[in-house]
């Protein structure tokens, strides 16, 4: 029987492989495994990748893949792609794209499906990102479903997130302006050399000009870089912004404090899982099915649960 | 006693319209005898388009389609040349009968295409292996355990010398299928007849130089599809320029059919890739009536009998408006599209092998009836089984002359023409497929269609409908889901190459590169990069290249270095 | 929105070599698909190590490979071959294709478990390995 925390922590990537699959099937032993490898956890620079479909993400990543290797560093990518919410299958074809790293040591590639959730990734994609850290890979690239407006979660995960635009896009970019355009520190525009470029260059300068952060006193001035990712143009010049905000993160102190945040958001997730379940198992089922009924109005619900609680009542 | 008026005679009650008459069938005739008698289907629809088929077609869907003999017909040889582009049709000259062949070493398919000439075929197709088409050479770790298999094994100038040990005077023509790495595969050919004496004008080489299919839905590319289509003028121009009676593009389309394409993305995808070429041609400084006759297309009809027909005649009629509108054409010769027939493969079952000799027969009679162009090839009837065998060979040039001789279809011009069912369903292919050609062109046109991958998700939602299609029983297909015989015991015998082919092929392969001029070699291999940078025609310092004996792989990997290798957004087609 | 299966079975779809007729595999990744399963496609035109080490790194529970040319002779057992010594041979093998009936005794005996010739029902398929994933995660409860 394989020790799969001792061996993903030696780097062994059959042991990776089990564990991220522990997660993505809740297992039983996933938890366990997360307590042993947690405090090998908080070194690697999370870098979310991210845009609408078509925008060439996984080209993109491929190159970025290829320009950490040439610094010397291990990379891990988790390469995320949808569920079918009708029959819960996925095609999970990114890796496609990255294939020339296919036998390359020192990079470990994943596939995950959405599995459900809606923001662009699975619910196991933060831990099997630790995993990952945990087991030595200085880089863990996540690049995401892309579906536009709703991806936000890649930001709260990432440090780093790149967004991925394509000229011409009109209608795409604006959607994306409500959400991420926001909150992406690099922005990358792909397939410069097609036509409609120089508008969309505009545009997007234009856009970052009036988010204003370079402004802030020691903020973080998002980047806008050019890309042909099929003629592996422009990963340098990304690699090097990602460093810099790396360097940036940990000056600041802010990389330490994201990590902390997240795991603040894993706690707070994982507790109020744990309790909801609890509840309603108990005191709260009673009153749902009163609520349901409209027997019971949900304000009434409410307050009469967290009165029980409070009087200590505990659950069953 | 009569009066005057009484010798009127009473005036004919109107004749009742046709369309009134229909009704009056339908209502009085059909509908009762369809509640007595319930349809075989629940609903009756072509077999790749799945449009509805009528009961019954009449006068009235002509009129529907505001059909109109002399505009959407005209005459034999005329344009828009739906009928024939032939002003004879097939009355004078019959279409070549050729057949695939190519396996194995350079003297195997020597061997073999002696025997198919002297079975009455004038036309070979000369396939390459799948480290040939992708431009490796036969040594490389690669491909192991692929060579000569799909194809024939061309490394070197040596294997097509082998190859081309043949009675060139019976040859009418011959067709090359060699896509991504081209301009070797021609400088090859035209090395190889140069040293055997062969005239050139004595013959059509026909070079197929469809790489643009290949990015659709084949996948043997190398380069990136931009590189790809300069690849493919650099061809197109030098054959224009140095052998005019050579055909130097082949628009496969019936290679978009194992994909699944339907008649109208057929017609429009190859169309919209031939438009491509042409333009890319015409930037070159060549006119349009120099260049549109060059075209040459390679289409196959299915078992739907009048989708093909019906098909074959859009066909032409598409060709000549796009010539005459988009690029103001006006030699004749421009045009009137060319074309090379063929029953398809994909209808053929590997159950019941017998069976498929039957369907041949049918398929190639829709040919025949479509207008069957400038050549036919048959398939063979175990092709669903490995590479063909003897007498399977045999047969399949016997249908062919069959059709021609024994049934009378190609002795007169479009006999179909007319029938209500026939024009109303080309009428309809038209259309669709011009409104499909005018999609793809505001979206830039076919490089960007393939780029962004619009032809390869379209085709694979089809893929996996059309298989549903089979296994929900929904069409029925005899042998596969219909009067199945289990245990079947199959006996056409199977052609195997031999194993030490492979071995052989690399022995040859390294005894060359020891006793070549290397040097020589070495700075030709220079040469060919600098025409890849520079943007000037890679034939001829192919053609040097290979003249010293520089290796298929060798050349295909200088261009590598100066274009790089595409890996597309979307190689699983329809995800 | 219906449930997502708890564990739904995860299968490596690969072409070896030269090959690249995309047909056969886009219909079966799509029915796998439609059966609730988690599908990886590696790509065209790969190798046998290229594969066994996505398989292991995906951590996938079937390999199955479409093979339409006519070197699987060699490239299949091969890839088995590096499964097991990369201590992966508790996955399924299976492959489909264009595969004459005399070779399929040959691969079953490298380790591939079921050939599914050329023209087999992608509901064929899906049962097969629905019925092998449910004996295995029915073991794996009874060691529990």
């Amino acid at each position: 029987m394989m020790d799969v925390a001792a061996q993903l922590l030696a780097g062994k990537v059959a042991a990776g492989a089990r564990a991220i699959r522990w997660l993505d099937d809740r297992d039983p032993r996933a938890g366990e495994l997360l307590r042993r490898i947690f405090a090998a956890t908080g070194r690697a620079h999370i870098i979310g990748v991210t845009g609408p479909p078509g925008a060439g993400k996984s080209t993109l990543v491929d190159g970025i893949i290829a320009e950490e290797r040439r610094r010397g560093r291990r990379v891990g990518v988790l390469a995320i792609d949808p569920t079918s919410p009708f029959t819960g299958g996925a095609i999970l074809g990114d890796r496609v794209r990255m294939s020339r790293h296919a036998l390359d040591e020192g990079v470990f590639i994943r596939s995950m499906g959405t599995r459900g959730e809606s923001g662009g990734l699975s619910r196991a994609t933060y831990d099997a990102a630790l995993v990952m850290d945990a087991m030595g890979y200085e880089v863990v690239i996540v690049e995401t479903v892309g579906v536009g407006q709703e991806e936000i979660d890649i930001v709260a995960l990432a440090h780093s997130t790149i967004i991925v635009c394509v000229p011409g896009l009109g209608d795409e970019v604006q959607a994306m302006k409500a959400g991420l355009l926001e909150a992406g520190e690099i922005l990358v525009l792909n397939k410069a050399d097609r036509e409609g470029f120089e508008q969309t260059w505009r545009h997007l300068e234009l856009l970052l000009h009036l988010r204003g952060d370079g402004r802030v006193a020691g903020g973080w001035a998002a980047r806008l870089l050019p890309a042909v990712a099929t003629r592996n143009e422009g990963a340098g010049a990304i690699v090097a912004a990602l460093d810099e905000h790396r360097r940036y993160l940990e000056d600041s102190g802010e990389f330490a404090r994201q990590c902390g945040r997240r795991s603040e958001q894993q706690f707070l997730a994982l507790a109020r899982a744990a309790l909801m379940a609890d509840l309603l198992c108990g005191p709260a089922a009673e009153l749902l099915s009163h609520v349901r009924a409209r027997r019971l109005d949900p304000y009434t619900a409410a307050e009469q649960l967290s009165a029980q609680l409070r009087a200590g009542r505990t659950p069953r | 006693m009569s009066r005057p008026l009484d010798r009127i005679p009473a005036a004919e009650p109107a004749a009742p319209a046709p369309a009134e008459e229909q009704r009056r069938w339908e209502r009085e005739k059909r509908a009762p005898f369809v509640a007595a008698h319930p349809e075989r289907r629940e609903a009756f629809v072509t077999q790749a388009l799945k449009w509805p088929i009528k009961p019954l077609y009449t006068p009235a869907d002509l009129d529907a389609a505001g059909f109109d003999y002399l505009r959407d017909l005209g005459f034999p040889g005329e344009y828009p040349f739906t009928r024939a582009t032939q002003p004879n049709g097939h009355r004078s000259d019959l279409w070549t009968m050729s057949q695939v062949t190519g396996f194995g070493k350079g003297e195997d398919w020597a061997r073999r295409a002696r025997y198919m000439l002297e079975q009455g075929l004038q036309g070979l197709i000369l396939e390459h292996d799948l480290p040939t088409t992708n431009g490796y050479d036969s040594d490389n770790p690669l491909v192991e355990g692929e060579v000569g298999r799909a194809g024939m094994a061309l490394d070197s100038l040596e294997d097509l010398e082998r190859a081309f040990d043949l009675p060139f005077e019976k040859l009418r023509y011959l067709m090359s299928v060699c896509n991504a790495p081209q301009p070797v595969n021609l400088a090859m050919i035209i090395a190889a007849l140069e040293k055997k004496g062969v005239d050139p004008r004595r013959f059509v080489l026909h070079i197929v130089n469809g790489i643009l299919i290949e990015y659709t839905c084949v996948g043997r590319y190398i380069y990136p599809p931009v590189h790809g289509l300069r690849i493919a003028t650099d061809c197109i121009e030098y054959i224009i320029r140095n052998h005019p009676n050579w055909a130097p593009i082949s628009i496969i389309s019936a290679q978009l059919q194992p994909a699944k394409a339907n008649p109208v993305q057929e017609i429009a995808f190859s169309m919209a890739i031939a438009l491509a070429y042409i333009d890319a041609t015409l930037e070159r400084g060549l006119d349009i009536d120099t260049v549109a006759p060059y075209f040459h297309f390679v289409i196959n009809v299915d078992m739907d009998f009048f989708e093909g027909i019906c098909k074959l005649r859009a066909y032409r009629k598409i060709w000549a408006q796009l010539m005459k509108e988009r690029y103001g054409a006006r030699r004749p010769e421009a045009l009137k599209i060319r074309m090379m027939t063929s029953p398809t493969t994909i209808a053929l079952t590997l159950q019941q092998p017998l069976n498929n000799i039957g369907r041949l027969a049918i398929m190639a009679t829709a040919c025949a009836l479509g207008g069957a162009g400038e050549s036919m090839t048959t398939p063979l009837h175990d092709e669903a089984h490995a590479l063909p065998a003897e007498e399977a060979i045999r047969v399949g040039a016997a249908l062919q002359h069959i059709v021609a001789h024994e049934t009378g279809v190609a002795d007169t011009i479009d006999p179909l023409a007319g029938s209500y069912y026939v024009e109303a369903l080309t009428k309809q292919i038209e259309s669709a497929a011009l409104a499909e050609i005018d999609k793809i062109a505001q979206m830039g046109g076919a490089l960007r269609a393939i780029e962004s991958g619009y032809f390869q998700r379209t085709l694979g939602r089809e893929q996996y409908e059309r298989n549903q299609d089979i296994e929900t029983g929904r069409r029925k297909w005899v042998g596969v889901n219909h009067l199945v015989h289990p245990g079947e015991k199959r006996q056409i015998e199977i052609f195997r190459a031999a194993n030490t082919m492979e071995e052989e092929q690399v022995a040859r392969l390294r005894a060359l590169r020891a006793r070549r001029d290397n040097t020589a070699v070495a700075a030709a291999l220079d040469a060919v990069r600098a025409a890849a940078r520079s943007g000037s025609n890679l034939v001829p310092p192919c053609l040097a290249a290979v003249k010293v004996y520089a290796t298929h792989g060798e050349v295909c990997d200088a261009l590598r270095d100066v274009f790089g290798v595409h890996t597309p957004d979307s190689q699983l087609t329809g995800v | 929105m219906p449930t997502v299966p708890a564990r739904p079975l995860r299968i490596l779809l690969a072409k070896l070599g030269m090959d690249t007729h995309t047909v056969g595999i886009t219909v079966v990744a799509h029915a796998l698909r439609e059966a609730g399963m988690e599908v990886i496609f590696t790509g065209l035109k790969q190798t046998p190590e290229a594969v066994a080490s996505a398989a292991i790194q995906e951590d996938v529970d079937v390999v199955g490979i479409s093979s339409l040319s006519a070197g699987h002779t060699r490239s299949l057992p091969r890839l088995a071959r590096l499964l097991r010594e990369q201590g992966a041979a508790d996955k399924l093998l299976v492959a489909g294709g264009v595969i004459p009936e005399e070779d399929v005794p040959l691969l079953q005996e490298a380790g591939y478990a079921r050939i599914f010739i050329m023209g087999a029902a992608t509901a064929e398929i899906v049962q097969y390995l629905q019925d092998w994933w449910s004996a295995r995660l029915a073991a794996e409860a009874a060691r529990e």
